[in-house]
């Protein structure tokens, strides 16, 4: 499977990386990392332009963004109501509204690369729940620019090895990913502590 | 009270979800250790030829000159898009394994002479 969609890569070219970063922004199942990372790769040894592949990645990510979120708009309360149908989905979407809700701009920066699974939830969820476009367009093109330079980066960085690329990409961005909801979580803990020491303990109830 | 023991009390998810996200983020550490020690050994770093690779992702995987590698494979110079050693094979009617041992031969012979 995987070296089917690798041989793809040098035979359909830089539409081939636009077609999937597209795609993979409104939550269809392409493997648009793995694509990226070797269009990357194709470029380090000439096979294919550089400027080419990344104009691609991310002008098909940027599209597949504002596609999403005009889907979103469009659909509205109603779209949202059809998300949710699966429990799955439905959790991808509760949390996406929720860090849209709480942190705006960041969460669409930070979906976009670090969190990228959330990405096309946080499209959709910014359309529907009527989250202003302009204070969008901005994280996301700034988060896209970070995805597509991981990528394409990490690829032309290994190229001639795109197993070690992919097996690299794979943990830097899950150890950044882990770290930032740890930390998080220990500074949540931390005020919680806080907040307990000024107040008086309530009385125990009973069990 | 120590303050692990009042999180432990009041606290008891928030603290066992921390746990959690820091059991994953020393997972991510010792993966990202592991794999670059892994790939970091010299015996993982020529990849064996596949049908996907161009002659000029084999010659790089393997450090030679892609001009080198294309002589030994008597392959002309590609005008237009590189095509894969599957579709080299495919062109010139040949079963890509034996394409793939042929690369491999010329690999083995580029690289002896260093």
């Amino acid at each position: 499977m995987t070296d089917a969609v690798l041989a793809l890569v040098p035979a359909w070219g830089v539409w081939l990386v636009g077609l999937t970063t597209f795609l993979s922004c409104l939550a269809l199942p392409v493997p648009a990392s793995l694509i990226m990372l070797a269009a990357g790769g194709f470029a380090a040894v000439g096979d294919m332009a550089l400027p080419g592949v990344a104009a691609a990645a991310l002008v098909g990510a940027v599209a597949g963004d504002h596609a999403g979120f005009a889907i979103g708009r469009l659909g509205g309360p109603r779209l949202m109501a059809w998300l949710e149908r699966r429990p799955r989905r439905a959790r991808l979407v509760a949390r996406a509204v929720a860090e849209l809700h709480a942190r705006g701009g960041v969460a669409v920066f930070l979906s976009r690369w670090l969190f990228s699974p959330l990405g096309p939830w946080v499209n959709f969820a910014a359309g529907a729940t009527g989250f202003p476009w302009r204070r969008f367009a901005l994280p996301e093109a700034l988060g896209e620019v970070c995805w597509v330079a991981i990528y394409v980066g990490l690829g032309w960085a290994f190229a001639g090895n795109l197993e070690a690329a992919a097996d690299l990409a794979g943990s830097v961005l899950g150890l950044l990913a882990a770290g930032a909801v740890t930390l998080g979580l220990g500074l949540w803990l931390r005020l919680l502590l806080r907040h307990g020491r000024r107040q008086p303990r309530r009385p125990r109830r009973p069990a | 009270m120590t303050a692990l023991a009042r999180l432990w009390r009041n606290h008891r998810l928030a603290l066992l979800a921390f746990l959690a996200a820091a059991a994953l983020t020393l997972f991510f550490a010792v993966r990202l250790v592991v794999f670059s020690v892994y790939w970091m050994h010299p015996a993982q770093q020529d990849r064996a030829p596949e049908g996907w690779m161009t002659p000029g992702y084999v010659a790089r995987s393997w450090d030679v000159p892609r001009a080198a590698l294309r002589g030994a494979l008597d392959l002309p110079e590609a005008a237009g898009r590189p095509p894969t050693l599957a579709e080299i094979a495919r062109d010139r009617g040949q079963p890509l394994p034996d394409l793939l041992e042929e690369v491999a031969a010329a690999l083995a012979g580029l690289t002896a002479g260093e």
